[in-house]
């Protein structure tokens, strides 16, 4: 035991042998360590678990991936500021990619770094995050009162074995988004179903007015797995079923992947698809090479930015269409903000939080930048829905989660984006590919470590 | 042998031996006592991250809010990295990866090397331009690589359509072959000045009268180089290829701008499954023992390569 405090203190373990890559933080396996979450409040905690968030001071280090356009996190914190003289906020910056943030994060708590105090992360960790106590379980410390300001299911989301681990900021979700310019000049109607996309894309290029008809997200990362729960779900199948086993291997999945690879073989997709994130399949329609884009809510204001886009004044948005029809499913994405369990600062974080999901701020990110609001009576105003035409339309979108309910989603995602990319870029064919996926997230579930 | 012994008649041989050692012993000591600072720092950032990793794969690690929590696993981690697909193919890319490359580099390496070698004027801004590839950050010459092969707007492509030499624009990162040929590319562009230098210096040993006696026997440039170059250079060959290799199965920051290992798991070598298991999947356990069984590869082939270097040495200087 003695020993392994020694170790534990010591800290961080780091192999490197060539550039081998195999570290990790420690923090001392022993209660002797200071649990702040915990102790550290204990002054101000009461006796219903929570806590006066009226007196809170102090600075918080807010850690954050910059949110559609970096200058909102600072309009945010400016506002915060002017109502809460005593609360410093100091922005720490993220990098954009969510499995990037995940790594740092996750190494940074866990080797028991007090700092950030808040920071903003996934809608898809609260159950990694949960399990591995790299948050703060939030219902133990705001009133249940808190939580019914947010949007229904949002909070079962954040939720881990009956704790919150996380407060939802704010909410993305796929949507369809069409050349109105160029649907008129054929004399088409915007698509209302994936058929009509296929051959309405089909139309468009063969008449020489676009080079190509849809782009989405392709590439072997967490985006694919989100744009193939689209077309999963549309198909009616599922990735686990109500006891968490995988059903993945299904004529509903093969069909979703057949569709997903039709549109790169029969050119309406670009062959460079498989490797398309967000941001390149976002620049190849703002570019105005694409009549369709598969993108979150964001991408509404990147298209009306002058600056990056040439169609400025040209883009419609619609929900996604289903197979044979409208209103088809849309993943749920999105940023949460969650709190780090060794804070020294827990109140002055909470209030941050209790601001930042209030009525003020998300209004800012909803009318500035075409973000869904969490905030349930910021998604109902009127004067919102007019200014973000994406608001007026999400409450036709049909919701659909990853099955993020399990501490193992990473390995079940990545069984999933990467046999689908294999078989999209024609690695592999497609029953193949969803068969290993099956066995991938059957192992995954009896938790192997995705190996 | 040194000059000094063998003037020593030899019957005194051996006495100016134990002498000498005799003399040295209390330098001897005062070297080690100079080297145990520097022996500690590198033990407590090597050997302790190693023996530590070494346990953590011994157990199953969960994370709680004061650390790990660690319960005795034995070898169930080893197991399950050794039944996994995930693993041998990372095994068999890194290893395919690192023998192609190397092999190619070494060639590449020893022209280019010749050449610098074979001219007079501007030896040093050759070296100079040569040596560019080397000195970027990974990070970025990757990045810089992912530009040139973007499947939509990527410079090669616009270079191939215009020669005509294809149709359609080619992903290169998109399909598995073409990927992993791709970073082979990229690495052999980054890694072969490392190469050049080592067997330049080496060819800047060969003394200039060997050249000129093998001439005069009326040896053409063919039998020249492989009569007295090549042996001559073997070693720093080795050396490069010693040193390449070890590079080579470390290899990380190239796949993880370029592709993230994709399409598929096509380009995911062994430091990236190490990465994704420990630090996006947060199991350590399993994670270590990826990274211990990455450790006893390479040093197993690096026991190999290194007798081999010895013999190609020993064979160099007999010659």
């Amino acid at each position: 035991m003695k020993n392994r405090t020694k170790l534990g203190t010591l800290g961080l373990s780091v192999v490197t042998l060539g550039a081998l890559v195999a570290g990790c933080g420690t923090a001392p396996t022993t209660n002797t360590a200071t649990n702040t979450a915990s102790n550290g409040t204990s002054g101000t905690q009461n006796t219903t678990g929570t806590v006066d968030l009226s007196k809170a001071s102090g600075t918080v280090v807010w850690a954050a991936s910059p949110i559609a356009q970096t200058g909102i996190r600072n309009t945010l914190i400016g506002d915060f500021e002017k109502a809460h003289p005593n609360i410093k906020i100091q922005l720490v910056d993220l990098p954009s990619n969510t499995d990037t943030n995940r790594q740092s994060l996750a190494t940074e708590i866990e080797g028991g770094a007090t700092t950030p105090d808040v920071y903003m992360g996934d809608v898809i960790w609260p159950a990694q995050f949960g399990q591995s106590q790299l948050a703060v379980p939030l219902n133990k410390y705001l009133p249940s009162s808190f939580f019914t300001r947010f949007a229904s299911g949002l909070v079962q989301g954040a939720s881990y074995k009956g704790n919150v681990y996380a407060a939802p900021f704010y909410v993305d979700s796929g949507f369809l988004y069409y050349r109105k310019d160029l649907l008129q000049k054929a004399g088409l109607q915007p698509p209302q179903s994936w058929e009509q996309v296929v051959s309405d894309a089909q139309t468009l290029q063969k008449k020489g007015l676009v080079q190509y008809g849809f782009v989405w997200q392709g590439a072997s990362y967490e985006g694919l797995t989100c744009d193939f729960m689209e077309y999963l779900t549309d198909a009616g199948g599922q990735v686990l079923n109500s006891q968490g086993q995988p059903t993945i291997d299904s004529p509903q999945a093969l069909k979703a992947v057949n569709f997903m690879k039709s549109l790169i073989t029969s050119g309406i997709s670009p062959r460079a698809e498989v490797t398309f994130q967000e941001a390149q399949s976002m620049n190849v329609f703002d570019q105005g090479n694409a009549a369709f884009l598969r993108n979150w809510d964001y991408a509404w204001s990147n298209s009306q930015n002058p600056a990056d886009s040439k169609v400025v004044g040209k883009v419609g948005v619609e929900p996604l269409p289903t197979f044979g029809g409208p209103d088809g499913h849309g993943t749920i994405g999105g940023w949460d903000l969650y709190v780090n369990p060794h804070t020294k600062n827990l109140n002055a974080s909470l209030e941050f939080i209790n601001w930042m999901t209030g009525v003020q701020a998300q209004k800012i990110l909803a009318t500035k930048y075409s973000e869904i609001p969490t905030n349930a009576t910021v998604q109902n105003d009127p004067q919102v829905k007019k200014v973000n035409p994406v608001l007026n339309i999400v409450s036709q979108v049909k919701l659909v989660s990853r099955p993020s309910q399990t501490p193992n989603y990473p390995q079940v995602s990545q069984a999933i984006y990467t046999n689908v990319n294999q078989a999209l870029s024609g690695g592999t064919s497609v029953s193949a590919a969803l068969k290993k996926a099956q066995q991938q997230i059957q192992s995954a579930v009896s938790g192997n470590g995705g190996l | 042998m040194t000059p000094q012994t063998d003037a020593a008649p030899t019957n005194q041989r051996g006495k100016v031996r134990n002498k000498r050692q005799s003399l040295q012993a209390p330098e001897r000591r005062a070297g080690y006592g100079m080297l145990t600072p520097s022996l500690l720092v590198i033990g407590a950032v090597t050997l302790f991250p190693i023996l530590y990793s070494m346990w953590m794969s011994l157990n199953h690690i969960s994370l709680t809010v004061n650390g790990f929590s660690m319960n005795f696993a034995g070898l169930q981690n080893y197991s399950l990295v050794i039944h996994s697909e995930t693993f041998w193919h990372s095994v068999w890319f890194t290893f395919y990866f690192a023998v192609v490359t190397v092999f190619l580099e070494l060639f590449l390496g020893m022209l280019i090397a010749l050449a610098i070698n074979g001219i007079d004027r501007l030896k040093n801004v050759s070296v100079v331009i040569m040596l560019i590839p080397w000195s970027l950050i990974t990070v970025v010459s990757a990045q810089m690589w992912g530009y040139i092969y973007n499947g939509v707007y990527g410079v090669l492509n616009y270079l191939l359509q215009s020669l005509h030499l294809i149709g359609a624009p080619v992903t290169w990162l998109g399909t598995g072959t073409s990927a992993v040929m791709a970073m082979m590319v990229a690495d052999i562009w980054k890694t072969t000045p490392f190469v050049v230098i080592i067997i330049l210096a080496g060819l800047q040993m060969v003394p200039r009268d060997l050249y000129e006696s093998a001439y005069l026997d009326g040896a053409n440039a063919w039998h020249v180089f492989w009569s007295v170059t090549f042996p001559m250079v073997r070693g720093s060959i080795a050396l490069a290829g010693l040193f390449r290799i070890l590079q080579a199965f470390g290899m990380f920051d190239l796949p993880y701008v370029l592709t993230q290992g994709g399409p598929g798991t096509a380009t995911e070598s062994l430091s990236i499954l190490g990465d994704r298991v420990m630090f996006q999947n947060l199991d350590f356990g399993p994670g270590s023992a990826v990274a211990v069984c990455t450790v006893i590869l390479v040093l197993a082939l690096s026991l190999v390569f290194l007798s081999a270097f010895r013999n190609l040495v020993r064979e160099g200087e007999s010659e």
